[in-house]
């Protein structure tokens, strides 16, 4: 005979949420149904997390943002979001976008693939979303502070601002940073708290110090430790090598902060005596380059990954600009954001003698896999994303020797 | 039979169950506008979705609103454990949604059942649930294998640990003890090792099974009426065999 019996197995529910009541309020739908939907997902989220409340957030950063990437699905929960009335209640941005705004023909973009990747954009930028379209908003249009709670998707970006600046944030996903946006609220776990941001291990490293290298470097300690919060010795990097050591982190391994000691903001506030030394020297980069370098031969060259800033398009423009491009076969994209474009005119004259300067999009978000096969790039993060995202094989070399490719 | 889960996604849902025993990724394991599975056959449309945890790109979580808009989405989700891509999936496109029930093993392709993702709990209809202990009773790397009768209600004709039901009042582990005196005639010492329970379902069966191992060095098995003989098998040996559910798992954990 069926009895009906309960059976209580593991902890379920042992985490509880302790909500404000404004907090309760929003998810029984008292301020709408855009915002409950949005405090849904925010305590769904920190449920699986373990979080026990909710914390005020500064600003975000979204990704889910190229019409590759989210597709159909993605485009008709915008539209259905917008047309619900949701809006963000903190300053956000975007992350890059499947092709430039103006310039998609150029990078061989179907009519149909724009007019639904226009659409998008316009619909974020309805939401009050700055429509800045860039993996490097912490360069320009979206800097925490020290100290800051934050609800940020794209890897390296959330990996810069935690290490680098100190603010914290956890690795949100897009709608998950979106519905944050919207509640200006994240749930409050990981990253948020000061016992989960110290460090794990300690990195010995070895490298020259170049960009190429942290890139490596960033690849090399993915390979070796997967996850965890690395503390490092003997390096300083500048905003050009730390945005190239945490989108290569976050790539080959899932590491959302690391340490630099002397260097990082928080470095000073840890004990690392008792902590694992692991060295990453010559053999170390040697594999890391090897994994990433699968082809000689390549059809397209892409840099900007993440996007390049004001500096290093100063650095490419002057390498180049007596030069001239002889391999016609090998097509070069520079990839940055509008702002960076915008103000770097003088060294985008040089640099478009070689190949299009594109604004707000990259190589992995963009729907390349239609056009190229095989695809160079100077990003560690690049390299591990162009075989699995865009079916590329995949060349990774530093800037200078990917040039010398066509010169 | 009701268990208790934790909820994800509010919204309560009644259908028939399809099963994955593999982690599923949204994007490439499902077609987003028919809901046609991919990695096995099989569509999602309508149904309680059970997997064991959600896994791949997060564009998966789109690809379950693309589901809902199509009118193809899973009527429920339930899941040992959830991550972000499917539970993301499932708040934005408004799919009731557990986690923590102890396994997939609990359901069946075609069992009905109803999930409350406001309460966390998912009632599967017309089950029988027994809790059992099977037990390793072991001489060096090899341990006690009885072989049921043909006629046996359960499992007949396959191989077994010494397996039988815990009595009302008795722990797992006096339950295991008892087992093994009466098929055996062998009386154990404590227990060597224990593993969590496992689930088994056998037609309209649940059985949630407390493994064990016992040590019987020197000492040889007089069979009671319940089975039909025994033999003395490692691993490899029993890997030969017709056995009943997670026997070969069982004793390659505690036979090292």
């Amino acid at each position: 005979m069926y009895k009906p019996l309960i059976i209580i197995i593991g902890d379920a529910d042992a985490v509880n949420m302790d909500l404000t009541r404004e907090e309760e309020a929003i998810l029984n739908g008292e301020q709408g149904a855009g915002r409950q939907k949005a405090m849904e997902l925010v305590t769904a989220l920190g449920k699986i997390y373990g979080a026990d409340s909710l914390i005020d957030i500064t600003s975000a950063h979204l990704s889910g943002a190229s019409y590759k990437t989210i597709g159909d699905g993605g485009l008709k929960y915008l539209e259905d979001l917008v047309a619900g009335g949701a809006q963000v209640s903190v300053p956000s941005t975007l992350n890059p976008v499947g092709m430039d705004r103006t310039r998609w023909k150029e990078m061989h973009i179907k009519p149909e693939f724009a007019e639904k990747q226009l659409r998008i954009i316009d619909l974020y930028g309805q939401m009050g979303i700055k429509k800045t379209c860039s993996c490097t908003p912490y360069v320009g249009p979206n800097v925490p502070s020290m100290g800051d709670h934050v609800a940020w998707a794209e890897s390296s970006a959330l990996s810069f601002v935690n290490s680098y600046i100190g603010a914290r944030t956890n690795r949100e996903g897009g709608p998950g940073a979106l519905a944050a946006a919207i509640l200006g609220k994240t749930a409050n776990y990981g990253l948020h708290l000061d016992e989960n941001r110290r460090p794990t291990v300690v990195i010995d490293p070895e490298i020259d110090g170049s960009v190429f290298s942290y890139s490596l470097l960033g690849q090399a300690v993915g390979m070796a430790i997967g996850s965890g919060i690395p503390y490092f010795k003997n390096i300083s990097p500048e905003v050009e090598e730390a945005k190239a050591l945490s989108a290569a982190m976050a790539a080959s391994g899932s590491m959302a902060l690391w340490h630099a000691e002397g260097i990082t903001p928080e470095a000073g506030n840890f004990d690392i005596s008792d902590l694992e030394v692991i060295h990453i020297g010559k053999k170390e980069l040697e594999n890391a380059y090897d994994k990433l370098n699968r082809t000689d031969d390549v059809q397209l060259i892409a840099i900007g990954c993440p996007h390049l800033t004001e500096k290093e398009m100063h650095q490419i423009a002057e390498f180049l600009k007596d030069k001239e491009k002889k391999n016609k076969d090998i097509e070069i994209w520079f990839c940055t954001s509008e702002a960076v474009r915008e103000k770097c005119a003088e060294d985008v004259k040089i640099m478009e003698r070689f190949g299009p300067v594109l604004a707000d999009t990259c190589m992995v978000v963009a729907p390349i896999e239609g056009t190229f096969e095989r695809t160079a790039t100077n990003s560690a993060k690049a390299g591990n994303y162009l075989p699995t995202l865009c079916s590329q094989k995949a060349m990774c070399r530093d800037i200078t020797a990917l040039m010398e490719l066509v010169l | 039979m009701k268990f208790q889960g934790r909820s994800i996604s509010v919204g309560k849902a009644k259908g028939e169950v399809i099963k994955l025993d593999e982690p599923l990724s949204f994007l490439g394991g499902v077609d987003g506008s028919t809901g046609e599975l991919r990695v096995r056959e099989g569509n999602v449309a309508g149904k309680i979705l059970v997997f064991p945890k959600g896994k791949g790109s997060t564009v998966g979580s789109f690809v379950m609103y693309d589901l809902m808009v199509h009118g193809k989405a899973p009527a429920a989700v339930v899941n040992e454990s959830a991550e972000t891509i499917v539970a993301t999936g499932a708040v934005i496109s408004s799919i009731p949604m557990i986690d923590q029930i102890a396994s997939v093993r609990l359901f069946e392709d075609g069992d009905i059942v109803t999930v409350d993702g406001a309460e966390g709990t998912v009632e599967i209809e017309g089950i029988v649930f027994k809790e059992v202990v099977s037990s390793v009773v072991s001489n060096g790397d090899k341990c006690i294998l009885e072989k049921r009768f043909e006629t046996s209600r359960s499992y007949p004709g396959c191989w077994s640990l010494v397996a039988g039901k815990i009595e009302d009042g008795e722990t797992p582990a006096e339950a295991a003890k008892r087992e093994i005196l009466e098929e055996t005639g062998i009386k154990v010492d404590e227990p060597l090792g224990q593993m969590d329970p496992l689930y088994v379902r056998e037609g309209k069966t649940l059985f949630k099974v407390y493994p064990f191992h016992f040590d019987a060095e020197g000492q040889e098995p007089v069979l009671n009426e319940e089975n039909e003989k025994y033999m003395w098998a490692s691993v490899k040996d029993a890997e030969g065999l017709r056995t009943v559910t997670d026997t070969v798992l069982v004793m390659s954990t505690f036979l090292k």
